[in-house]
This record gives structure tokens, C-alpha cells and sequence, in this order.
């Protein structure tokens, strides 16, 4: 054993000193982004604010993505209940996450870069660098725990105690754990990094939607599921640390399980059989267009995804809509407008908020075409009978199809949603909900039009476009409170266009912006065909 | 002989830094032209203009007597090309990626693609982020030669290939000459082109420094030559056209110009030649008397 894990700790040490950037952004990162809300829950829940809260997070829709709360009256729904139900379940996701991506780029995948073969020559045990990986892993997901309890604690929030906070850091840390564990059995098995990764994150992932149903039928049921061994010690209210001893049980064995598996296999070499591609391509492959989308396809699915649930998600508040309302000052400043129903002023912000999201999509597909370009990955490409102007069009095509799809997605699933959670309460239609979406058609337009202009003309300021859509959504979400001047609020481009349903349709200003944009994309055009690719320059 | 690619004074500028300054040759059917030259020469430059990827500042290109920028899908139509790099999209298999390329090429060859897949022995049903270097040389490699062209374009095809795949690149490029078509091969490769170029084109910080035949390039520099005389040797070093001697007893060595052959030869029999060899210059020679001061 001791000759298994010969010099681990000089390997250790190596990855400290490797790593220390990456463990900082990483724990004060996701430290903060578990721990300092506090204040802002703070301020949400003053007054009603908990109890508006505590029905809508009864819905069974948001106890599928938040999960539940042990509190079974609103009367006894603290901040500290809140924060819990509400951050937990998700910082835990995301610490594992975080550990597999980091367990699996010091084990697997250094192995596939051949940093392994190297590192094993000279005199270093077979398991040693495993072993330095869950260290460090360990290592890290302490400091982290640590981290968030103090930071939770040194706000001296009412009902967030010392026992809470140290529960719920460690609940974030023992799930990274957990995920770490998951990555290194995975790493044994896998043919590959990218399968490794894959599969840990789908793994993760099918915990994740067992537990939403679980959550919702039984949670005692969602006891036997690693994650939920996170977030039901149901800190600062049952603080019950039972589940953490399960899951440092069940990391211990799986790692035991790993470290056996790995000491039996040949380096490079997984348990499963690499999946055999094909030979041939498929016909639909075989254009330019069925090329892009091939490339294209993950993002694109999992983008869709993200609007129908964020479209369902602000459509199950629609029920408890006037106690949301009513639970802040700020809230209600935001989405109240005299003489119109709370429905449709909700409807109007909402739509803004969720057609912003749709925009990214878009730009990121319209970006593809220069990240590929730049990879060099079309060189072989140019040099066939396929047009400049048969692979700009083709991204914008994309673009745009999948901008006008996301629009139906996101509307579609917060009117379905939200027509659902009112019941027969209701004074809105799904199709008041299409028309409020494809009313913003115009503004995801735009921003396809200027990253069509971008990649004509300086094509790696790509990423500019995603700064002025977050510019511009900004300033459309804090308009309301902040009380822009006319001039400045124009430079979004959001506020050209009317909200539906709370204001009329402007047909000239929706025709206006069409026309530019698709002139954006003509400009854009006329430069990318006559630039230089940008090749190894 | 049907003039098919034409390069006269290109030049182009990234920024302030001139990537070439004069660049001029000529390709012509049934002909492979070597295009050799260090790392940041222009070579690379040169052949992304000829491609239409980048767009040249002055002077003529043209491929087959069209514009390379302006025409240049009709151009692309007849040509393969392979860089030195392939890169590939790693989710797709070697197999899907080559059926893509010859079906956007346009005039693809199935048997011949699998009788080069089974040549370059490559595995067309793994994934491409599973290929080493060599493997994703191949596909392009195999891409490209799978299609029927007029004019191929290799720049630097063989890097990261072993040596027997590097035999049968060079096979299979003596095909396609011998069918008449042309081909420009950029390589590092010096022994590579000696085998396969028929004219050789020297390209130094983005100017031709030497163009022609291996012939015409090797009557323009120096032999070395073994001497073993009966009488005094060292008689020789004075004469024109010797450079470099060495002598150990009766017995030199130096380099010596072609056209003073004919003196050194007569000098030596007068003393009597009891051994003579002389090794015409390799190509690396050649290329070293240009980058070597």
C-alpha cells in the first residue's frame, strides 16, 4: 500500500501550488455566491414578506427545483428556513459540480493528455496522484464549509445561529465530496475525460430529477439519494447532521471502490469499452447546414430546456401573485403600474426578463462560427466549393430559428404555467402570453444583428454582444426603481418596444427594428466575405 | 506545359510586420513544385492566399488563370488542399468528418476513400478528440486525396505521421503526378521533397530566394569531393573553385564548384587520382547556404 502511494505528498503539495488561484476563485466564489445573500433574503422577507414566500415555495412546482422545508405552517417559516429551502439544494449541485470537474482534470484527464506516463516514470506510487487529487479535493471542500458558516455567522442575521451555518457549510462541502467520489469511480470505469465527465454530471443530474419527484411524493424517499443526504439537514430548523454521516459514508466506500478499481486497471485504459462512432456519415450531416447543427445541437437543446423551466418557474408564482407582490417594497415597485392587473404588469416585466435570456442563445450560436474559425477547425473547409456566404447565412439562419423557437418556449411555459397556477382565476389567455414573447421578436433580432456585424467586421470583440445584452437588460430591470432619464434608458434596446400585454403593440417601432436588424446582418455580411480569415495570425 | 498556379511579386501585411514581401513561382500540370522554408517564412501565408482565406495586398495569384480572391469557388471546385494542422470537431467520427469534406467538395470517390482508409490504416469509427496528431493528418490526408482535383495543396501534410505512412503519402502523390495533375507541397520534410518535387522553390522572411529544378539548384553550389592522389595533395587547395580542404596524408576533402571541375580533374591526374568521389549537395545543404549567413 505505502509503495501504491509512494511520494503522493510531493504531488499533493505540486497541486497546492498549481491550483491556488483556481481554490481561490473557487471557494470565495461559490462561498459567497452560498453564504451572502443573507442580507438580501434579509430584506425580501421584511413584513410578509416570509409568508408570501413560504406559499409560493409550497407550490409543487418550485419544490421540484428548490426542494422542501421541513416548517409545516407559515407562522413558523424563519429567514434561516428560507435561505435554506431556497439556497441549499442548489450550492450543493453546484459544489459537486465543481469537485468533478476538478477531480476529473487531475485524474482522467491528465491521463488522455499523457501527463500521467510522465509523472508515473519517475518515482511515484500507481495510486499516488489519485489519492493527491482527493486530498486536495477534501482539502478544499473544508476550507470551503468553513468559509460559509463564518461568513453566514458574521452577518448576525436573526434565526441564521452558529449550528445552522456550520451545518449548512458542511452539508456544500460533504456534497462536493460526494461529487468527487462519484468523479473518481467514474474516472475507473470511463474509456475517456470527456465520457468521465459526462457521465458524473448526467449521474448528478438523474439524482436531481429523481429527488424533484420524490420531494414531492415522498420525501423520506429522497433520504436514500446521495443528494439528498445535502440538503435535508434542514439547517437552522431540525439541524439534523444524520444525512452527512450517510454521505461520508457513502463517499468512503465509493472511493474505496475507485482506488481498487484503479489499482487492477491499465493506465489509459477504462472498465467500458470505448462506444464505436460511425463509419459513415449520415446523410443529414452532410451540408453545411446539418454540420452546424450537428454542432450547435447541445447548446441549443440544453438552452431550450432553460426557457421552458424559467418560463415555468415565473409562471408558478402566478398563483400567489398579489402575497408576492405584497412581501417587499422593491418587489412591488417593480411590477406594479396603476390601473392594470397585477397579472399583466407581472406578464409585461417577466416577458422582458425571459426574452433577454432567449437573446443569449442566439449570440452564442452566431459567435460558433468564429470560435470554429479560429480553431481552425473549417481550414480543410475554405478550401472546397462551399461559399463565405453558405456559412455566414446558415449560422444567422440558426440563429434566428432558434431565437424565434425560444420565444414560444419561454412564453409558452410561463403562460402554460402560469394559466395552470391561476386557475380559473384567470384573465389571460396562452395566446396573450405568445403575443406579450413575440412582441421582443424585433430585440433578439437586433442582437443577432449585431453579432452579425461583429463577426463581419472585428470578429474577436465577439463577446461585446453579450455585454450590452446584460447592459441592457440591467437597465430595464432596475429602470422602474431607479427612474432613468428618457435618453439613457433608450440605449437598451428592450425599451423601444412596448410591454405587452400592460401597453399597445407599436407595429412601426416592431417593423423599425426588424428592418435594422436584418441591415446589421447584410453590413455584417458584406464584411465577412471580403476579411481575412483569421488562421494562426 | 499547361501553366496552372501563378504567383508573381504577392505581398501581404499582418499590422506593421510584412509576412511577404515578394513571392513569385509558378506550378505547372503533371509538376510538383516543393515550397520549403522555415517555420514563419510566408509559407503558410502563400498558401491561404492561393486558398482565398486572406486576401493578398499587391501583386498576381491565380489558379488555373482565375483570381484567387475573386473566383475563388470555381477555383475550389478543382483543388484539394490539406493543412498542416488538421483540427477537427472532436464529437464527430474520422469517418463522418471525411464523408463531410468530400460531399462539400463535391466530387468525392467512395472506393477510393475506403481503399485509403484502409491504406493510412485509420480507425474511421472512433471519435476525433480520441485521434493522436498523426491519426487527424490522416483524415485530412485521406479527405483530400479521396477527391478528384486538378491542383492538390499540401502544407506540410506528413507532420506527426510515422515513417511508413509517410512512404505511403509519398506513393499515392506519385499517382496523382503521374496522372498529370499538379501539386504544391510545403514540407520540412527536405528528403520528402527531394523524393517527390520536381522543382524546388526556397521562400525566406517572405521572399523566393532560389527557384528551380534540383538540378539547376545543385550546378549552382558545390560538391564535396574525396580525393586520394598519388602526389602531393595539397596542390590542389590553391586552384580555383576549392573551398573548405582538408588533407590527411595524400588523401583531401573539400567542396568545389561545378564549373571548376574540369581544372580540378586535370590537376589531379597529373598526380596521379587513385580514388575520387564527389556527393552532389542534398537539398538540406541547399537550404542551409540560405539560412546559414
Amino acid at each position: 500500500m505505502i509503495q501504491k502511494l509512494a511520494r503522493w505528498n510531493i504531488l499533493f503539495l505540486q497541486y497546492l501550488k498549481r491550483d491556488w488561484k483556481k481554490m481561490i476563485i473557487w471557494i470565495a466564489g461559490l462561498g459567497l455566491f452560498s453564504a451572502a445573500y443573507v442580507p438580501a433574503f434579509e430584506e425580501i422577507t421584511k413584513g410578509q414578506g416570509l409568508i408570501g414566500m413560504y406559499e409560493t415555495l409550497k407550490n409543487p412546482a418550485m419544490i421540484s427545483m428548490v426542494g422542501p422545508t421541513p416548517i409545516e405552517a407559515a407562522a413558523g417559516y424563519t429567514l434561516g428556513a428560507f435561505y435554506a429551502q431556497n439556497m441549499l439544494l442548489f450550492c450543493s449541485l453546484f459544489a459537486m459540480i465543481i469537485s468533478v470537474l476538478h477531480v476529473v482534470s487531475h485524474t482522467r484527464k491528465e491521463e488522455d493528455l499523457g501527463l500521467t506516463e510522465l509523472v508515473r516514470s519517475f518515482e511515484v506510487g500507481r495510486q499516488a496522484n489519485s489519492f493527491a487529487t482527493m486530498t486536495e479535493t477534501i482539502f478544499i471542500n473544508f476550507l470551503l464549509a468553513l468559509f460559509i458558516a463564518i461568513i453566514m455567522i458574521s452577518f448576525g442575521a436573526d434565526t441564521i445561529n452558529a449550528q445552522g451555518s456550520f451545518l449548512f457549510g458542511a452539508s456544500i462541502g460533504m456534497a462536493g465530496m460526494i461529487g468527487a467520489g462519484i468523479a473518481l469511480l467514474m474516472a475507473q470505469i470511463m474509456p475517456t475525460s470527456s465520457a468521465t465527465t459526462g457521465s458524473s454530471l448526467g449521474l448528478i443530474g438523474l439524482l436531481y430529477i429523481v429527488r424533484a419527484a420524490t420531494d414531492i411524493s415522498n420525501t423520506n424517499l429522497s433520504m436514500i439519494n446521495p443528494l439528498g443526504w445535502t440538503y435535508l439537514t434542514y439547517p437552522f430548523t431540525e439541524n439534523n447532521w444524520m444525512p452527512l454521516v450517510f454521505a461520508l459514508i457513502f463517499s468512503v466506500i465509493i472511493a474505496i471502490i475507485a482506488f481498487a478499481l484503479e489499482g487492477a486497471r491499465d493506465m489509459g485504459a477504462g472498465y467500458l469499452p470505448e462506444r464505436e462512432g460511425r463509419a459513415n456519415a449520415k446523410k443529414s450531416l452532410l451540408s453545411v447546414r446539418g454540420l452546424f447543427i450537428k454542432l450547435n445541437k447541445g447548446t441549443i437543446i440544453s438552452w431550450f430546456v432553460t426557457f421552458v423551466v424559467m418560463g415555468a418557474a415565473y409562471g408558478s408564482i402566478y398563483g400567489d401573485m398579489q402575497t408576492f407582490l405584497e412581501s417587499s417594497e422593491v418587489v412591488k415597485q417593480m411590477f406594479t403600474h396603476s390601473g392594470i392587473s397585477i397579472e399583466e404588469s407581472f406578464t409585461s416585466t417577466i416577458m422582458m426578463v425571459l426574452i433577454s435570456l432567449v437573446a443569449i442563445l442566439p449570440i452564442a450560436i452566431v459567435n460558433k462560427l468564429f470560435s470554429e474559425e479560429s480553431r481552425l477547425r473549417l481550414s480543410q473547409l475554405y478550401a472546397t466549393k462551399m461559399t463565405r456566404s453558405r456559412l455566414y447565412w446558415t449560422s444567422i439562419g440558426l440563429a434566428v430559428i432558434s431565437g424565434i423557437v425560444g420565444i414560444l418556449l419561454a412564453s409558452g411555459g410561463l403562460g402554460g404555467t402560469a394559466i395552470n397556477a391561476m386557475g380559473d382565476d384567470g384573465t389571460m389567455d396562452l395566446i396573450d402570453f405568445l403575443v406579450a414573447g413575440y412582441n421582443f421578436l424585433p430585440s433578439v433580432l437586433f442582437f443577432i444583428g449585431l453579432a452579425a456585424l461583429v463577426l463581419g467586421w472585428v470578429p474577436k470583440f465577439g463577446k461585446a454582444v453579450y455585454i450590452y445584452l446584460i447592459y441592457s437588460f440591467m437597465l430595464n430591470y432596475f429602470g422602474g426603481i431607479l427612474d432613468l432619464p428618457e435618453g439613457l434608458s433608450k440605449t437598451a434596446i428592450q425599451s423601444w418596444l412596448p410591454r405587452m400585454p400592460m401597453e399597445d403593440f407599436d407595429a412601426t417601432v416592431f417593423i423599425t427594428i426588424t428592418v435594422v436588424s436584418i441591415l446589421l446582418m447584410i453590413i455584417g455580411y458584406l464584411g465577412y466575405n471580403r476579411r481575412d480569415i483569421k488562421e494562426g495570425v | 506545359m499547361t501553366e496552372i498556379v501563378k504567383v508573381q511579386g504577392l505581398q501581404k501585411k499582418f499590422g506593421k510586420f510584412q509576412a511577404l514581401s515578394d513571392v513569385t513561382f509558378q506550378v505547372s500540370a503533371g509538376e510538383v513544385v516543393g515550397f520549403i522554408g522555415p517555420n514563419g517564412s510566408g509559407k503558410s501565408t502563400t498558401v491561404r492566399i492561393l486558398l482565398g482565406i486572406i486576401k493578398r495586398d499587391a501583386g498576381i495569384a491565380e489558379i488555373f488563370g482565375k483570381d484567387v480572391w475573386k473566383e475563388s469557388i470555381e477555383i475550389h471546385k478543382r483543388i484539394s488542399y490539406v493543412p498542416g494542422d488538421v483540427s477537427l470537431w472532436g464529437n464527430l467520427t474520422g469517418g463522418e468528418i471525411i464523408d463531410l469534406f468530400m460531399k462539400l467538395h463535391g466530387s468525392g470517390n467512395k472506393k477510393k476513400r475506403d481503399y485509403l482508409i484502409d491504406r493510412f490504416e485509420l480507425d474511421p469509427k472512433k471519435k476525433a478528440k480520441t485521434y493522436s496528431k498523426g491519426n487527424r493528418q490522416k483524415v485530412g490526408l485521406i479527405a483530400a486525396l479521396s477527391v478528384d482535383s486538378d491542383l492538390y495543396i499540401f502544407d506540410e501534410p506528413t507532420s506527426g505521421l510515422d515513417p511508413l505512412m509517410e512512404q505511403i503519402f509519398q506513393e499515392e502523390v506519385e499517382k496523382i503526378k503521374e496522372s498529370g495533375k499538379a501539386i504544391l507541397l510545403s514540407s520540412h520534410i527536405l528528403s520528402e521533397v527531394e523524393r517527390l518535387a520536381d522543382k524546388v522553390v526556397i521562400i525566406r522572411q517572405g521572399e523566393i530566394v532560389e527557384a528551380g529544378t534540383l538540378d539547376e539548384l545543385r550546378h549552382l553550389t558545390r560538391s564535396t569531393i574525396t580525393l586520394e592522389t598519388g602526389g602531393d595533395v595539397s596542390e590542389i587547395a590553391n586552384l580555383e573553385g576549392v573551398f573548405n580542404f582538408e588533407q590527411k596524408d595524400n588523401q583531401a576533402t573539400f567542396s568545389a564548384d561545378n564549373q571548376y571541375f574540369d581544372d580540378i580533374l586535370m590537376k589531379a591526374s597529373k598526380l596521379g587520382v587513385k580514388k575520387f568521389e564527389s556527393i552532389p549537395p542534398t537539398l538540406e545543404d541547399l537550404f542551409m547556404r540560405h539560412y546559414e549567413g
